[in-house]
């Protein structure tokens, strides 16, 4: 009998999982369509994200076109009818070109969403294995911490920590964030979700630690340190990239959030979140503007969630089947044949 | 018995003529319950309240001694007696000022209004640390009575007998008399604590007292009951109104307000008509329901003078010829009227020019003859539209220009605080507005140029022109001082330590039962409550 790694077999299992891999297809479609930006805005629409055309004209069809009318309203769609140049219209008041900015604003906004899922998944790592493997005291002192950052919603303390940074920049010994830099979300971000992970991992390092191959590792004279990240992390690194696939899609939707309140993603820096709250304003007269980058987060969170969805049953098929059993959609486990 | 045909057809024709004019020139009906909306919830202390809203709120509920013509337009900056009988008796030193309470006023509790009320109130104005306690501080003692909060100010003498009231200055202030007339010397029962009020507001000498108030959610007026009874006769300047009551609501979005005066659910909406409205709306209703309004106001970039790049008026030039006034128009949906100097239109002492007629080249040209070695700029805005989107286009027009620009959107609550410190680092260049506290021009030239004003955000220090706005300051408004400040105005553009764009317009828009041409909108304290008429 031929013996397949756990990493393969979960790899086959994906495979077999066409609407995962659709969704997966997707998201692999949005960020190219990001990454893409910079081609767009040089090649196509000759523009960068925050050059103004307020006064400027288009040519469509041989007929001169105000980018921007005399009371504010922006030009509508084009598509290819100007060679490219506001394919989607113009992004408001100022005439930016609405195409260009979807574009840049994914990048951003994807970029907040790994980023920031990778800070909450590091952080959850340490202090699930430090809080699983040592118990007691220290147990003790990061679940109150956690306590603590748990007993606020996290758009509330989101937007807080976002108004406070916002003004004021960060701090952190000789690091000096300024408070418009795009990394002050993405900070308050990986931090406001650690304790959503922190938990799980730590309740599965707690299991892990009776394990055999824990006392295996320790009756071999391993040190707290090679076991944590040596024995205990492999086998939580399933259950970690699943929920860094769903961080992903959490954080994208909280920098929206707090874009949308001014507290995320600040000016010159574009990000659906910072569309949607530009959009909103013109909301009766030019819905597209919101519509588009709320569309494009939408797609992405939605793809995002289908695919952590697939790699989890991939990664964990007993996951899948406990929750199953716990809906009530089959018998339980040992009943089956 | 021709001639008595023609006297009967005279006399028919005499009374049809006065039927028909009392039904369409007085027109409306009297009485009937106004309601309108607000976007926000003000203060409702007129000693302490300083926004738009809280004044338009207060202007027929409280009023000071002087108050300003129940009036549009340029009429409206006039100032006129309220509870004082005629305006102040001057001193020639221009350090004294005479006034009388008219007599037999009262509150709208019943409480007769005394002289030594005005005094008390003056002092509730340092207690609170009121933004106005700013405008009165020239008054004999009233610094030492900010700081010890004790004592009184000695420069009031206040008579109840005689009603006289006397005040004395530290030195000539030709602005005093437009102070007078502000709210924050409105004139409250001296035994008013010293706190904000604005959950309970205090008794009222208007023809309006606010009767009840849910913070948050709006308030009502109804008719102050002493205002028929003694003091509606008394002072002719301020009118009675026309409906009884008026219920207030708060509705957090501009839209919604359209959308309840298009249905007919409310009467009036205080709030401007939102951005993306404005052009339907202003096409659909403007004439019968909605009018454009010209507060006084001035809106700009301004430069700081006293370090690199800015501080070469070649620099600053160069950035007056660059910014496009039909840009702004549009970034502000069709609201802002352009305009390319520091006194707005309405404003006194306003004379039209332009120094700086957009020119793309002009403005490279003269950059160019600059060559600033230093183009690493900050650009500031706060992040309220459109304002945020006039910051974006400015950041992007000082690139075009050839400066590396950093663009900074500060919140609009602690925006002005943040370009106001001295310790920010990067002031650079950045926008602003200005609205005029009241309609004198040294209202926008002092604190605004004079050295050493806190609001002085492009640091112009020259020492000639300094002189000159102290010299002015002093002087009472007339039509030869109007005329030196409208030269001071061109003077200061020649310097250019602003970038001045345009004034921001704002609206009146009712629905279908009111009457909009009664509607007055006064430039200092916006919409009229007392001409609101229902038809």
């Amino acid at each position: 009998m031929e013996s397949r790694s756990p990493w393969y077999l979960a790899y086959r299992r994906l495979r077999r999982n066409r609407v995962a891999l659709s969704f997966g297809a997707l998201f692999v479609a949005i960020a190219l369509f990001a990454l893409a930006a910079p081609l767009w805005a040089s090649d196509v629409a000759h523009t960068t994200p925050n050059a103004t055309h307020t006064t400027e004209t288009v040519e469509v069809g041989g007929e001169q076109r105000e980018v921007v009318d005399r009371e504010g309203g922006p030009i509508g769609p084009l598509w290819l009818g100007a060679g490219g140049r506001f394919f989607l219209g113009a992004d408001g008041h100022l005439g930016r070109d609405e195409m260009v900015r979807l574009m840049y604003g994914g990048r951003t906004s994807l970029f907040v969403g790994v980023t920031a899922a990778l800070i909450t998944v590091l952080l959850a790592t340490l202090l699930g294995l430090l809080s699983g493997y040592y118990r007691g005291w220290v147990d003790g002192l990061i679940a109150r911490v956690l306590d603590v950052v748990w007993a606020f919603p996290v758009t509330l303390l989101g937007a807080a920590l976002g108004l406070a940074l916002a003004l004021g920049g960060l701090r952190i010994g000789p690091i000096v964030i300024s408070g418009d830099s795009v990394w002050v979300p993405i900070l308050i971000i990986g931090f406001v979700y650690a304790p959503y992970v922190t938990r799980p991992v730590r309740g599965e390092v707690l299991a892990l630690r009776e394990q055999e191959f824990v006392e295996a590792a320790v009756s071999q004279g391993a040190g707290p340190l090679r076991i944590m990240f040596g024995e205990l992390l492999p086998n939580v690194l399933s259950t970690l990239i699943v929920f860094f696939a769903i961080s992903v899609a959490n954080s994208m939707l909280l920098e929206s959030m707090l874009s949308f309140l001014g507290v995320g993603v600040q000016p010159p820096n574009t990000s659906w979140g910072t569309m949607i709250a530009e959009g909103f304003e013109l909301i009766t007269s030019s819905p597209l503007l919101t519509v588009l980058p709320g569309a494009m987060l939408l797609l992405t969170v939605l793809a995002v969630n289908v695919f952590a969805d697939g790699l989890r049953d991939a990664l964990d098929p007993r996951a899948k089947r406990r929750l199953e059993v716990h809906a009530g959609q089959t018998e339980p486990e040992g009943t089956a044949a | 018995m021709r001639k008595l045909q023609a006297a009967l057809f005279v006399a028919v024709l005499t009374m049809v003529a006065i039927g028909l004019s009392s039904c369409g020139g007085s027109g409306g009906k009297e009485g009937g319950t106004l309601s309108g909306s607000y976007a926000s919830f003000p203060e409702l202390d007129p000693t302490i309240s300083f926004s738009a809203e809280g004044w338009t709120a207060m202007y027929d509920t409280y009023l000071p001694l002087l108050t300003y013509k129940h009036a549009g337009g340029e009429e409206g900056t006039e100032v006129v007696p309220a509870l004082a009988e005629s305006l102040p008796e001057v001193s020639s030193d221009g350090k004294t000022y005479k006034l009388r309470l008219r007599k037999g006023l009262k509150y709208s509790d019943g409480t007769p209004v005394k002289a030594s009320d005005f005094t008390a109130s003056i002092e509730r104005m340092f207690k609170l640390d009121s933004y106005g306690s700013s405008f009165f501080t020239d008054i004999v003692g009233a610094e030492e009575f900010a700081e010890t909060k004790s004592g009184g100010i000695s420069g009031i003498k206040a008579d109840d007998k005689t009603g006289e009231i006397t005040i004395e200055l530290t030195r000539p202030r030709g602005t005093f008399v437009n102070e007078l007339a502000l709210l924050y010397a409105a004139v409250l029962p001296a035994d008013t604590p010293a706190k904000n009020l604005t959950g309970n507001p205090p008794p009222a000498t208007g023809p309006y007292e606010i009767a009840t108030v849910e913070r948050g959610r709006g308030w009502t007026y109804k008719r102050n009951p002493e205002w028929a009874k003694s003091n509606a006769a008394r002072i002719p300047e301020v009118p009675s109104g026309h409906v009884d009551q008026i219920d207030i609501s708060v509705v957090r979005n501009a839209s919604t307000q359209v959308n309840e005066i298009e249905r007919d659910k409310t009467n009036w909406m205080q709030t401007v008509v939102p951005a993306d409205l404005y052009s339907k709306v202003k096409n659909r209703y403007e004439g019968t329901q909605f009018r454009v309004e010209h507060p006084i106001n001035v809106y700009f970039f301004w430069m700081n003078t006293s370090r690199p790049p800015f501080d070469d008026v070649k620099v600053r030039q160069a950035v007056n010829y660059a910014v496009d006034p039909a840009a702004l128009e549009r970034i502000y949906s069709g609201a802002l009227a352009a305009s390319h100097q520091i006194l707005p239109e309405g404003m006194p002492g306003h004379e039209s020019f332009d120094l700086y007629p957009h020119n793309m080249a002009k403005a490279k040209e003269l950059l160019a003859e600059a060559n600033p070695s230093d183009r690493e700029i900050t650009v500031w805005t706060d992040n309220e539209s459109p304002n945020n989107d006039a910051g974006a286009y400015y950041a992007n027009l000082l690139e075009e220009l050839g400066f590396d620009v950093n663009l900074k959107t500060i919140n609009a609550d602690v925006y002005f605080q943040t370009i106001g410190n001295p310790s920010t680092s990067n002031l650079d260049t950045g926008w602003a507005d200005w609205f005029a506290d009241y309609p004198h021009p040294n209202d926008f030239i002092e604190p605004n140029f004079a050295a050493e004003s806190p609001f002085n955000l492009s640091h112009l220090e020259v020492p000639k022109l300094d002189e000159k706005i102290a010299g002015l300051a002093e002087e009472q408004l007339d039509a030869q001082v109007e005329g030196e400040y409208a030269q001071l105005d061109r003077e200061l553009m020649e310097q250019a330590p602003w970038a001045p764009y345009g004034t921001n317009t704002v609206s009146t828009f009712v629905d279908s039962e009111i009457e909009l041409d009664k509607v007055i909108f006064n430039p200092t304290m916006g919409q009229d409550l007392t001409s609101f008429q229902f038809k």
